[in-house]
């Protein structure tokens, strides 16, 4: 695998069962870039090491004043130099590659997982921990999988210049041989402290970053208000303390460098008093003495890798524990659906009336050349509550706890959370469909859209049934004034499309998002469209023209607002009145504001003398109501036939 | 062809308006130097340890070449208990004042890095409200995380250990020099190699890691936008766009990775090929010296040895070298705010009553563009003003002038007389509140959250503050009281409590005049409803501007503005605007109310 190459067209099905399987299986997926890197790392120790003998070679050379031989090592330290620069190369981007291709292969694994539990994420304590794993644990195990093959070239060349000092030069060799293992072992007690002082102190940085994070996301309040000194002084001391644990971190470093020095350089000692003895007994000449010192000082290099692999290890096990549970993180119900897709219509067959709307409304592929087929349609109707939104019609639904009217928006769409008697469309249940064909169906805007940022064109670029332009959708949900502010926060964008929205549009107003969201979900054009307090933070101004621009845009489509605001509920083709759990009442806004007390209680806040006023029962109220009383009874027939 | 061209597509290009100002370079300059004169002495210290215990290090090969030269005369006395304690002696030097080097090393970046985010967060409350108000938080937000994060690095290490590289490096040059003179050229072979290389490879990597970066931190925010957005993500069935973003987000970062990876590509060898030249010219050159008899084999050893030292702080200072670039960068974000003017205001002006006054007031964000057109308008001291009209008519921005956060470009907005604009913005919040959508809820406790609006309340008043927002109910049942922990990470608050957190701060900075910014408008009506009864004890008494999002609001204030295209339209009582024939406002309360 290529740099070049990436993303993987398929990341693959990781075995997520425990944290060492997944570093096991990451590393296992690269064997060719664990080669190479194994490959290149043992060429470029092996020249590092050689270097030590044509120092020794050149000495002696000098030492025997022979010309020819200093000639020949030079020579030698040319070919060395080759190997190291090449090795060196190599090494590096292979051992990069695999880096980067591990941390792009988890990468997309936790795209794919987030993007597969949608909903189920944002209600689970892991949403955090997706992205916490993403952003901090990724870089660790690429770290760890990576470094395996080069610790292995590492570690085969301590091992190879050991034997070869030994046949090089037996009396001394034994000598290094002997004290390498405890050079390269010797820090690694002292690794879990410093590990943990360094947890620690990225602990009080994080928790350091979060107070002054927290104190700018909340500065206009600060100046509006006062008690900047007193967020001040908590910034200091919290920043005071990220200093004396990162120093005391250090502490621990810089004894363990200590001990780095130390110990390599004893050995050293070792090797000159010995050698210099066998020197003088002329057992070893004066350039293979040189050799065997300037190989130890040589040999710390490769012996760094032992510390390297085991605090890869260390840092990356517990990320790869993190990241195996994210991955193996699952919906808690089953996205597939009890029911295929192609379910005909032999269900509906003996039951007339209301079901009928489905069969009409199972709409084919050829029909509708967007959509999928099979995507039912009809009266959209909830039996724990006997809510019912009739096809082509705009329901409002008024409810008393805002909670409630959440949950209930959230199980209209089939798929919910808890579970519950399945929503009907058309008579099919939900529930019992496929994710991702209930959802295509019914769309449900909730109390908090999310805005994901990108181009106001990216945004709007959402699975739709494709009758809805922008331009009509935009227009509907009044944003011309959000195109505005988006236009006053971008760069160089002459087309309005062409906006940056950031994050969570926070740089726009609540009412604004609210609206940008509206379009949005217009613009997708669903068969059947929930949305929940869509307009609750719009002024009264622009809300009555949303209200007349989405009557007149959704006309002949389901849609279901839950809203208690007057200037929506009057552009309703039915109003339901939804209390503790159950419909209590149902009619036309003018209406139910004369009639239901209770619905008047919700609605306005005026007096009742102010109500009994204004409420005047007229003639289209009274077809109204009629029409709701036909509804009464095709909800029954619907409670039979389910 | 050879090598990889840079990306086209660089994800750290600006994609919104800087609405901060960077530092210029001399900002910067000066900035670098307060703080290099601030730590003078632990850098001094720094040198200091670092100079022995490099030249401690040098004892090694000094010694060894000395009994090298000794070993092949044959003939003289050798020394060896004594050259061995030495040797000892050295390196337990050598060990202490590395661990010294380390240590003072870090504890000199901590100082630094520890400053510079202090003073960044000291610069940026001092932002004036107009500033804040309308470059938003985030760009701020961006420099205080993201660039502190890359100035960690640089001050914690790059800094230290660059000032360690270069003095090890002089010494163990110079070191040379003093042991053996005549090689001592033979070292300044390499150096146009090195330099034409790094000038290569630093004319270009800083940015391309500054992209690369950017690039992978747009990775991570990718797949944390699709967790945050889960239910919208699902909603929209977006679940393959997300994968197709989040993987065309790995291909940007990738191809960053490739072209930096292309730079060491050709770093590396140039580096290692130095490296070589130098031992390589040092012991050919050197041999043939010896050959020549010019110096002794002893000192051959000695300068080859301590050519072979010299990797190590060469490395040092290429490894550190691009990461203090790429820090500059961060530095000038973080400076930059030191560049606005800070809020500055006459002391002298102060109002004398309680009269709000705007007087043909213009005010435009952009030249040229005015949002508002002469308005003039007379708030009498405790009556109730709301603003209405529809989105983007301006009534905000008339909000935020009547608080004092923005100056007109030209009329006047006075409190009892004296000029909003002119005053201190500490004088001006002791008066006059704007209060918006925004219920910031700090991390810390609920005391300290409720503190900063009077700093020497006492609990009870805090209590009683809470009590006439109808908040001590809940706030009593916490466990830990007014010590409880609040904010992110602590008890998540709903946002009606917190909207009254908001409110208790008003109660205790008791200003006379209050600039509600659709204050309710992010609550569910439930929760409004509630709170505006709370709301109305807090008003009590108080001249009350609300931008009203709720006819209701309007109804019950005692002069209503509507506000269209930046001009007042019509101005007068509820009953006065409702007679209105063809009135904007009575058709609106007409379809209201039915």
């Amino acid at each position: 695998m290529q740099i070049q190459d990436l993303p993987y067209a398929d990341p693959g099905t990781p075995d997520a069962r425990s944290g060492p399987r997944f570093l096991w299986w990451l590393g296992r997926h690269q064997p060719g870039g664990q080669f190479k890197a194994l490959a290149w790392g043992l060429l470029h120790f092996a020249s590092v090491s050689a270097l030590p003998f044509c120092v020794g070679a050149a000495v002696q050379a000098a030492v025997d004043h022979s010309g020819g031989r200093l000639a020949l090592a030079g020579g030698l330290l040319a070919v060395a130099a080759v190997g190291i620069a090449l090795g060196d190369t190599y090494l590096h981007r292979a051992a990069v590659t695999n880096w980067i291709t591990a941390a792009a292969r988890v990468q997309q694994l936790l795209a794919r997982k987030a993007a597969l539990l949608g909903s189920a994420l944002t209600r689970r304590v892991a949403a955090g921990e997706v992205v916490a794993v993403s952003t901090g644990d990724v870089e660790k195990i690429g770290w760890f999988v990576e470094a395996v093959s080069r610790f292995t070239a590492a570690a085969l060349t301590v091992v190879l210049v050991c034997v070869a000092l030994v046949v090089y030069q037996p009396a001394l060799g034994v000598v290094v041989a002997a004290g390498v293992p405890v050079v390269a072992l010797a820090v690694l007690p002292l690794l879990p402290r410093a590990t943990r002082r360094a947890d620690f102190q990225r602990e009080k940085a994080g928790r350091a970053t979060e107070l002054a994070s927290d104190t700018v996301a909340g500065l206009r309040v600060l100046r509006g208000i006062g008690g900047e000194e007193l967020f001040l002084d908590r910034y200091r001391s919290a920043s005071q303390e990220v200093r004396r644990a990162a120093v005391r971190s250090a502490r621990m470093w810089a004894l363990i460098s200590a001990i780095q020095v130390l110990l390599p350089g004893l050995l050293m000692v070792v090797v000159v008093w010995y050698g210099v003895y066998l020197a003088r007994e002329g057992r070893i000449t004066v350039g293979e003495l040189v050799t065997v010192y300037s190989s130890v000082m040589i040999l710390t290099y490769p012996l760094r890798h032992f510390e390297e692999i085991a605090m890869a290890y260390s840092f990356s096990r517990p990320s790869a524990r993190r990241a195996a549970r994210v991955l193996s993180l699952e919906r808690a119900t089953d996205a597939g659906g009890v029911r295929d897709a192609e379910f005909d219509g032999a269900r509906s067959a003996g039951a007339d009336g209301v079901t009928t709307a489905y069969t009409d409304g199972v709409r084919s592929a050829e029909a509708d050349g967007m959509r999928s087929a099979h995507v039912p349609g009809g009266d959209l109707y909830d039996p724990a509550t006997g809510l019912l939104a009739p096809a082509g019609r705009l329901t409002a639904v008024v409810c008393g706890d805002p909670d409630a009217a959440g949950l209930l928006a959230e199980r209209l769409g089939g798929h919910p959370a808890e579970r519950s008697p399945s929503v009907l469309l058309g008579g099919v249940p939900l529930d019992e469909l496929p994710l991702d064909t209930a959802r295509e169906a019914v769309l449900v805007q909730d109390k908090d859209p999310v805005l994901l940022s990108g181009s106001l064109r990216e945004l709007l670029d959402v699975p739709a049934s494709g009758c809805v332009s922008a331009r009509d959708a935009l227009a509907a949900a009044q944003c011309a004034d959000v195109l505005d502010a988006l236009a006053q926060g971008s760069l160089d964008a002459e087309d309005p499309m062409d906006t940056r929205i950031t994050e969570r549009g926070r740089s726009l107003s609540g009412g604004q998002r609210q609206r940008l969201a509206l379009a949005r979900s217009l613009i997708t054009d669903p068969e059947v469209l929930v949305l929940d307090e869509p307009t609750s933070a719009v002024d009264s101004h622009t809300e009555a023209r949303i209200a007349r621009g989405m009557r007149d845009l959704r006309e002949g489509r389901t849609t279901v607002v839950f809203t208690s605001s007057p200037l929506l509920l009057d552009h309703a083709d039915r109003v339901v009145l939804v209390h503790e759990g159950t419909v209590a009442a149902v009619g036309v806004h003018r209406e139910l504001l004369h009639s239901e007390p209770r619905y008047r209680a919700v609605v306005t806040r005026e007096t009742d003398e102010e109500a009994a006023l204004s409420g005047v029962l007229d003639e289209a109220h009274r077809d109204a109501l009629h029409r709701n009383e036909l509804h009464r009874d095709e909800l029954q027939e619907i409670e039979e036939s389910a | 062809m050879i090598g990889v061209a840079p990306p086209a597509y660089d994800p750290a290009a600006p994609t919104t308006a800087h609405t901060l100002p960077v530092g210029a370079p001399a900002t910067v300059r000066a900035y670098v130097i307060e703080l290099f004169r601030r730590h003078r002495r632990a850098f001094l210290v720094l040198m200091a340890v670092n100079t022995v215990s490099v030249v401690a290090s040098m004892a090694g090969p000094w010694l060894l070449g000395d009994l090298v030269e000794r070993v092949s005369d044959h003939a003289r006395e050798l020394h060896l208990p004594l050259t061995v304690s030495l040797f000892t002696l050295a390196l337990v030097v050598q060990a202490v004042f590395v661990q010294q080097v380390r240590l003072r090393g870090a504890m000199l970046g901590e100082r630094m890095l520890a400053d510079l985010r202090e003073d960044f967060l000291v610069r940026s409350v001092g932002l004036p409200p107009g500033i804040l108000e309308r470059a938003g938080t985030g760009d701020l937000l961006s420099r205080i995380t993201t660039d502190i994060d890359r100035l960690a690095n640089a001050m914690r290490e790059a800094v230290p250990q660059l000032t360690i590289g270069v003095v090890w490096a002089l010494l163990l040059l110079g070191g040379l020099v003093v042991t053996v003179p005549p090689l001592a050229p033979a070292v300044l072979v390499a150096v146009p190699l090195l330099v034409v290389g790094c000038r290569w490879y630093f004319k270009r990597a800083p940015s391309a890691y500054r992209s690369e970066a950017a690039g992978y931190a747009a990775v991570a925010a990718a797949l944390a936008e699709t967790v945050d957005a889960g239910r919208t993500v699902e909603a929209h069935r977006l679940g393959e766009r997300r994968i197709g973003l989040s993987d065309r987000r790995v291909k940007e970062w990738t191809a960053w990775e490739r072209y930096t990876l292309w730079l060491r590509s050709v770093l590396f060898p140039v580096i290692n090929l130095t490296h070589a030249t130098v031992l390589g010219s040092v012991l050919i050159i050197g041999g043939v010296f010896v050959l020549q008899g010019w110096i002794g084999v002893g000192q051959l050893t000695t300068g080859a040895l301590i050519a072979q030292m010299l990797v190590d702080p060469v490395n040092l200072i290429l490894r550190w070298y691009d990461e203090l670039q790429v820090a500059q960068v961060s530095l000038a974000r973080l400076v930059g705010v030191r560049d606005i003017e800070p809020d500055t205001g006459d002391r002298a002006v102060a109002p004398d009553g309680r009269d709000v006054h705007a007087d043909r007031v213009h005010f435009g964000y952009r030249e040229g563009v005015d949002v508002l057109r002469t308005v003039s308008l007379h708030v009498a001291p405790g009556t109730r003003l709301a603003l209405v009209g529809p989105s983007g008519a301006g009534k905000s921005t008339l909000g935020r002038l009547l608080a004092g956060i923005y100056a007109p470009r030209d009329g006047h907005v006075t409190l009892g007389g004296a000029e909003l604009s002119r005053m201190p913005a500490e004088r001006v919040r002791s008066h006059v509140a704007l209060v918006n959508q925004e219920h910031h809820v700090f991390v810390g406790s609920l005391r300290d959250n409720l503190l900063l609006a009077r700093t020497s309340a006492t609990d009870a008043e805090l209590w009683a503050a809470l009590g006439a927002v109808d908040a001590d109910g809940w706030a009593r049942a916490l466990d830990d009281g007014l010590d409880t922990e609040v904010g992110s990470g602590g008890l998540a608050l709903t946002p009606a409590q917190a909207q009254q957190i908001a409110l208790a701060r008003l109660v205790l900075a008791d200003p006379h005049t209050l600039v509600l910014d659709e204050a309710t408008s992010l609550l569910d009506p439930r929760a409004a409803r509630h709170l505006e009864r709370s709301l109305a004890r807090v008003l009590d008494g108080r001249t009350v501007v609300a931008i009203a999002h709720r006819l209701h609001t309007a109804h019950d204030a005692d002069v209503i503005a509507v506000v269209e295209n930046g001009r007042i339209v019509e101005l007068g009582s509820h009953e006065e605007l409702v007679a209105v024939e063809g009135g904007a406002y009575a058709a609106l309360w007409r379809s209201w109310h039915g």
